[in-house]
């Protein structure tokens, strides 16, 4: 018997690195890699994660696998103020349920309108887009107590800037773009640890 | 039979809404020329004016005393909505006009909870849309209307019990007409109680049949039915109010009473509506007017509240609010509940319409819609907005960005080649998209996926015909 099953009997033995001892009960992301190095197994169910990449329509290649899935659940896939119009024709060729898509354009009401849409657990996930307002610690507190409350899963876009504000977000992803893909670092993930540079290769086309 | 009378004293008073509340003294007039006071405030009253004074003596005692005429058009309108809410308890609703409704509620008594609890709820029920009233249970419609004319409220058990109830009576109080009465006067009779000791044939010979009919119906020895009142196909409501409002937050409490009565009229009716139509009137400019939509039948007034005051939150009045009226939109009946072995569970799966309702009260109907995908080989055309929960499923083309900009944005070229902050690497595939000339949007182009420097990937066209220019008309995420 070899060191590591014995420490692998023992449940009460805490090892750093090691997921929780559930199953994982993330949204798979689609992307094997990462979810591997994720303490979900994917993102995090039922709270806030935050995707900080320097162009705002930048990040939507690496949320949509897991929007694709839980667009064929019953509840609304919500997006908030996104910079443009999403395509919908490409959208539905990688298996998004257009019927489940619902977009919300706010004149500067983002953060109402996102945390009616996390709170009322009628909403599988809600993506935010924050435009160019700063967001507050205590707007961000609101959204992942509403993202709780709900069940829903938070996806919040913010610019580069933020980097190096605190947030009370379960999980933040950075993103930057490499010649082959993507390149996502871990900032920050609640039960586990910053993972550094990780290369995605370019899904959908 | 079981017939519960609801008798309105004060409705000719109600129908003026500044009367209850005047601080000044105010009187009902009997006819249209207001000869005599029908009916008069508790300013008034405290004065010493009483009902059946002759307008002289009542201005010599309160020389303030404003008379106003009686509006039976309105009472009788007022008659009805009430009519219409009280569906809820029966489907078997009489007017009983000018003052008050009869209802037939033999079959309703069990549902309610009994006799007692019957009678409390329609009485809290129509206090609560503002109305002043006497309610009485009785075994006949005739004796029910009569005692609550009389201001006896509460439960007749019996036909012995209505006997001697009504016997108590003045003669007056069974609305024969005058010549019956000055002969039942001249005769001695004034209680119901002499009247019911003579033998009816010898009454029938002296005042004919129809006196004894009445009374016969009365006392429930024959039957009385009663036409049932139909409920309107459209519910129209308008409200004036007793001062003007200036604020719009200000008006939910007068909308409230309005949409209690719909929607008391919509549980009658086991239907629901999906759009509310509201017209605040001005003094002298033209109303304004607005819309209330949810995505389901509601019949819910906490819900339609609810959503007025996030719409009233928004509002901009361009003047004092005088009067409110609510029309209802298409009137639709409800489906039936589900019925389900574990309804929870099925609630708890169906996707919440209220939610996508608060959205669009606050930010307007246009800032919440779906994404369609349409068949189309021009990207412009390829996609439009619908309703949320709308989209059927398309098949879309992988090959296409996940961004489409809302106009091409022209791109500089330099050394022949496009350029975006950087030289695009445009890659080796080319796909050309034309014509369109079937419904005026032509277009020639060729498109490339390109790539920056940094990376980023964006779809690309040039023109074929024309400047030959290149554009960028869309994002790869």
């Amino acid at each position: 018997m070899s060191l590591e099953q014995l420490l692998a009997g023992r449940p009460d033995l805490w090892r750093g690195r090691a997921a929780p001892a559930a199953a994982p009960t993330g949204v798979p992301t689609g992307y094997p890699a990462l979810d591997a190095v994720l303490s979900w197994g994917g993102w995090p169910p039922a709270s806030l994660s935050e995707v900080l990449d320097a162009r705002p329509e930048g990040a939507l290649g690496l949320v949509l696998p897991a929007l694709v899935r839980l667009s064929h659940g019953p509840r609304w896939l919500l997006l908030v103020d996104p910079p443009l119009p999403p395509f919908a024709p490409a959208l539905a060729a990688r298996g998004l349920d257009l019927a489940r898509l619902v977009v919300v354009t706010t004149s500067g009401e983002t953060a109402w309108a996102a945390e009616q849409g996390l709170r009322s657990g009628a909403c599988s996930a809600v993506a935010i887009w924050g435009g160019e307002a700063p967001w507050r610690g205590a707007a961000l507190r609101r959204l992942q107590l509403a993202a709780q409350t709900g069940g829903a899963l938070g996806l919040l876009f913010r610019g580069e800037a933020a980097f190096r504000d605190p947030s009370p977000a379960a999980l933040r992803l950075r993103v930057q773009r490499g010649a082959t893909g993507l390149e996502v670092s871990i900032l920050k993930q609640r039960g586990g640890r910053p993972v550094g540079v990780l290369r995605l290769p370019r899904s959908g086309s | 039979m079981h017939w519960l009378a609801i008798y309105l004293p004060a409705l000719p008073l109600e129908v003026y809404p500044e009367a209850l509340a005047s601080p000044l003294p105010l009187a009902v007039g009997q006819d249209p020329r207001g000869e005599r006071v029908l009916l008069c405030n508790a300013v008034a009253e405290g004065r010493g004016v009483r009902a059946g004074l002759a307008a002289g003596a009542a201005l010599a005692l309160v020389a303030d005393l404003r008379i106003l005429p009686r509006r039976p058009e309105a009472e009788q309108a007022a008659l009805e909505r009430l009519a219409a809410w009280c569906i809820r308890f029966t489907p078997q609703v009489s007017l009983a006009p000018p003052r008050a409704l009869v209802l037939d509620v033999a079959a309703s008594l069990r549902l309610f909870g009994g006799a007692e609890a019957l009678l409390t709820s329609v009485g809290a029920g129509v206090a609560g849309l503002g109305y002043e009233r006497t309610c009485c249970l009785a075994p006949t419609p005739g004796g029910a209307l009569t005692l609550a004319g009389q201001g006896h409220g509460g439960i007749i058990a019996g036909r012995a019990a209505l006997r001697s109830a009504l016997a108590a009576l003045p003669v007056t109080a069974l609305g024969f007409d005058r010549r019956a009465h000055d002969d039942l006067a001249a005769m001695g009779l004034r209680r119901v109680a002499d009247l019911l000791r003579l033998p009816r044939d010898g009454l029938a010979q002296r005042f004919g049949q129809g006196l004894v009919a009445k009374l016969c119906r009365l006392l429930g020895d024959e039957p009385d039915p009663r036409p049932a009142f139909v409920p309107p196909a459209h519910y129209a409501g308008e409200l004036e109010l007793p001062a003007e409002v200036p604020e719009a937050g200000a008006l939910v409490f007068a909308c409230r009473r309005l949409i209690e009565e719909l929607c008391g009229y919509l549980l009658g009716l086991q239907a629901g509506v999906r759009r509310l139509e509201w017209r605040l009137g001005h003094a002298d400019l033209p109303h304004t007017a607005f819309t209330l939509g949810t995505s389901t039948e509601g019949r819910d007034p906490g819900a339609w509240l609810a959503h007025l005051r996030e719409r009233l939150g928004r509002l901009i009045l361009p003047a004092p609010v005088r009067t409110v009226a609510l029309t209802a939109g298409e009137v639709r009946p409800l489906p039936p509940g589900p019925l389900d072995l574990f309804p929870e569970l099925a609630a708890a799966l169906a996707p919440d319409p209220g939610l996508l309702d608060r959205l669009r009260s606050r930010l307007g109907e246009e800032a919440v819609r779906g994404l369609q995908a349409l068949p189309d080989h021009r990207p412009e055309r390829a996609w439009r907005w619908c309703l949320p929960g709308e989209a059927c499923s398309g098949r879309g083309r992988a090959d296409r960005p996940l961004w489409l900009l809302p106009e091409p944005q022209p791109l500089e070229v330099r050394g022949q080649r496009p350029w975006y902050a950087g030289p695009l690497d445009l890659g080796g595939e080319r796909e050309r998209i034309e014509t369109g000339w079937w419904d005026g949007f032509e277009v020639a182009r060729d498109y490339f996926i390109a790539t920056t420097g940094s990376g980023e990937r964006l779809w690309v066209y040039r023109e074929c015909h024309g400047r030959r220019g290149w554009f960028l008309h869309g994002l790869f995420g």
